[in-house]
């Protein structure tokens, strides 16, 4: 147990500075995701359209392949991506993909596909009075969608959202194969230094976990004090 | 509210209004005028494009054919006139419509604050006396879940009327309802009505219609077959197709 | 940022030989972790607490880790202890498809276990009284009733993590076997190109996945015949 210990004799500091990163990565990427998602979910919110369509083959994409390999790809060839945008507009850059920004740009695109879907679900799940009485109201548009249609969307949405940041959050843990220095990747340094993975492991293990488990009844605490006296199944 | 130079105009002129579904015409040349202050009533079976009219006069539904003017305002595809003829009616839906995640009296201030840019305390104060004129006003911070349904639509009724609207459009207040608490609706309306509201309502509310309306309006099939004033209508219906629903809604 | 066919080609050995890895691991632990998952799930929906916790506790640390965490502690951590490297068990965890099966089976069981609960849970109450009603043994209606209804209205959710989980098999490159992602790795270390190998095993990936999918959909078409669910 010692060497989980802070300081200079054990590798607990290291830990935390791994799980810190994991973290921040875990938050960029699903914020970013979550974004773009909703900016997908209302570009292609009728269906059958070619915006549909769009969104379609987007997510046929991004969902069709592992998360890791766009990691990769992001990590190896993420440089070359960005040079190959930018030069038509005659910008020149020289950059290093660090595995973090690989890390976050992958996980943006990949659970932006599978937020899309599910707010633009939830949406279409808002009832069509609501859009009425604000038509009828003369309500702007920037004020039907931002105070009374996206705020009962994500509602609804709500407990998709927590599984796909739980799912985003253990996806995490791929980037340290491009590099990054994340909990897995100090676990796994500490683990061939000391000769004691079994430990160290476990320690990671326990801290996805907790995560996990505590994550739910924690955003149903939220989530009761949200719903301030609403009935569930719609009024 | 001005009043200057409306007198001129009828608040609502339908001339041969058209509405196609598809291949499936609901509405099929509706002529229908209605003055300042008038109380009208329109019913008829289901499907007979009772809903589809009213939907037409405040732009939900896009007419076809036809014009339809609205307080001297013609009513176009264009956002222009939809927002100008929207200003003028309100609307009251089936569904109440109240939106679930603000309170009472947000549900009245959304409108106003969002739309005519009012600020908070001017809505908020236009907002509570029009929810005491429906008699809710000691409700204003509860939320629509927590109140009954003839609460809310009462709520739906004031919310519509902290735009200021010189016409009032109901799309059959009370179907949703149990029986109990259509009373404390059908009296929110009558007093809307005896303060001289323009009103125009799709409704089964047969007793209130007889004793509350100026004209009623009888459609079927996407046309208007009989209309005229409320006593003769119930009285002394003229058309067979009237005779028979009278005979069947007021068993 | 070009796409080199004649290298994609030249390599197209050696990516398919991952994907059949690829699909090697897959299918083995489905095979394995379906069964397993079916195992533990009598225990999570069991009267017996302590058996209920244990189920609880298999699904919180299967479900609630990384599967790569999970493939570390196996492969790396397990030869740590004495035990198991001494023991005759050391025959079967030296080999990394070994670790990997072992890893995968369980972290793929930790779903399988609830989604028969909300398979179990979706039963009609109504069936179940019917069927005992008609003089049916508590042990009949669980395996002739219950079951083949669970495992019906699991089986879109049982599809959905499937596909997930093929694709997470991408993390078996870490441990030194070659499946799909491995192979294209292996092509870009040896050709500096990222997106020729990248793109190509990405490509055969979205086949699989699909062939999967096609594959669930006409499973579930099959079972579902004769039924409309609700």
């Amino acid at each position: 147990m010692e060497l989980l210990a802070l300081g200079d004799t054990g590798y607990g500091d290291e830990l935390l500075f791994g799980a810190w990163l994991t973290i921040k990565l875990a938050l960029y990427g699903f914020l970013l995701a979550l974004i773009f998602g909703l900016a997908l979910a209302v570009f292609s919110l009728k269906g059958k359209g070619p915006r549909w369509w769009l969104f379609r083959a987007y997510a046929s994409v991004f969902t069709g392949v592992p998360s890791l390999l766009i990691i990769f790809l992001f990590y190896f060839g993420g440089a070359e991506i960005v040079r190959g945008l930018l030069s038509p507009f005659g910008i020149s850059v020289k950059l290093d993909v660090s595995p973090f920004a690989a890390g976050v740009a992958a996980l943006a695109l990949v659970y932006a596909a599978y937020l899309g879907d599910l707010i633009r679900g939830a949406i279409l799940n808002v009832p069509k009075g609501q859009f009425e009485a604000c038509e009828a109201l003369s309500v702007p548009r920037r004020h039907l969608w931002f105070r009374i249609i996206l705020p009962q969307a994500l509602r609804l949405a709500l407990p998709g959202l927590v599984n796909t940041w739980i799912v985003l959050l253990k996806d995490t843990a791929l980037v340290s194969l491009a590099g990054l220095n994340d909990l897995i990747a100090q676990a796994k340094i500490a683990a061939g230094s000391t000769k004691e993975p079994f430990m160290f492991f476990t320690a990671a293990l326990v801290f996805f976990v907790l995560i996990s488990s505590l994550t739910l009844p924690l955003v149903r605490q939220i989530a009761l004090r949200l719903e301030r006296g609403q009935r569930r199944a719609g009024v | 509210m001005e009043f200057a130079n409306l007198d001129r105009y009828p608040a609502v002129a339908m001339a041969g209004v058209d509405k196609f579904y598809g291949r499936f015409q609901a509405l099929r040349g509706v002529d229908l005028t209605v003055e300042r202050g008038e109380i009208v009533v329109i019913c008829g079976p289901s499907g007979s494009g009772k809903s589809t009219l009213i939907r037409c006069i405040n732009a939900l539904e896009a007419h076809d054919g036809g014009a339809i003017t609205v307080n001297g305002v013609r009513l176009g595809k264009d956002r222009a006139s939809i927002l100008d003829v929207r200003r003028e009616a309100g609307m009251v839906f089936q569904q109440f419509n109240l939106f679930p995640h603000l309170t009472i009296l947000e549900n009245c201030t959304f409108a106003p604050r969002s739309s005519l840019k009012m600020d908070k305390a001017k809505a908020e104060a236009l907002a509570l006396r029009y929810l005491a004129r429906v008699q809710i006003a000691d409700q204003a911070h509860k939320y629509p879940a927590q109140l009954s349904g003839g609460q809310q639509q009462r709520v739906a009724i004031a919310r519509a009327l902290c735009m200021e609207p010189r016409i009032m459009l109901f799309d059959e207040p009370t179907s949703a309802l149990d029986p109990e608490m259509v009373g404390e609706v059908l009296r929110a309306m009558e007093e809307l009505a005896a303060d001289g509201m323009t009103m125009i309502c799709v409704t089964h509310e047969m007793g209130f219609a007889r004793k509350v309306a100026d004209r009623c309006v009888f459609m079927d099939r996407g046309e208007i077959v009989e209309a005229g004033p409320a006593e003769p209508f119930f009285d002394n219906p003229q058309s067979e197709r009237l005779q028979g629903f009278l005979a069947q809604v007021l068993k | 940022m070009q796409f080199d066919f004649a290298l994609a080609y030249d390599n197209m050995p050696a990516l398919l030989s991952g994907a059949w890895m690829t699909l090697l691991v897959t299918f083995t632990v489905m095979a394995i972790g379906g069964p397993l998952g079916l195992l533990v799930s009598f225990a999570r929906m069991s009267r017996h607490r302590g058996l209920a916790l244990f189920g609880a506790a298999y699904v919180a640390i299967c479900r609630g880790a990384p599967s790569l965490i999970l493939l570390y502690l196996i492969y790396n951590g397990l030869a740590q202890l004495d035990l198991v490297r001494e023991g005759w068990l050391w025959l079967l965890f030296q080999h990394a498809f070994f670790c990997v099966v072992v890893a995968f089976s369980l972290n793929h069981s930790g779903y399988v276990v609830e989604i028969m609960r909300g398979g179990m849970e979706a039963v009609p109450a109504g069936l179940i009284e019917a069927a005992a009603a008609l003089g049916l043994s508590p042990r009949q209606v669980l395996w002739k009733v219950k079951l083949p209804m669970a495992i019906r209205y699991g089986m879109k959710a049982y599809q959905t993590e499937s596909l997930i989980f093929m694709k997470s098999t991408a993390a078996v490159s870490a441990v030194t076997l070659t499946d799909l992602t491995a192979a294209a790795n292996e092509i870009f270390y040896l050709t500096y190109d990222p997106f020729t190998p990248i793109l190509t095993a990405g490509f055969i990936y979205w086949v699989i996945n699909n062939a999967m999918r096609f594959g669930f959909e006409w499973l579930d078409r099959r079972l579902n015949r004769h039924l409309t669910l609700a």
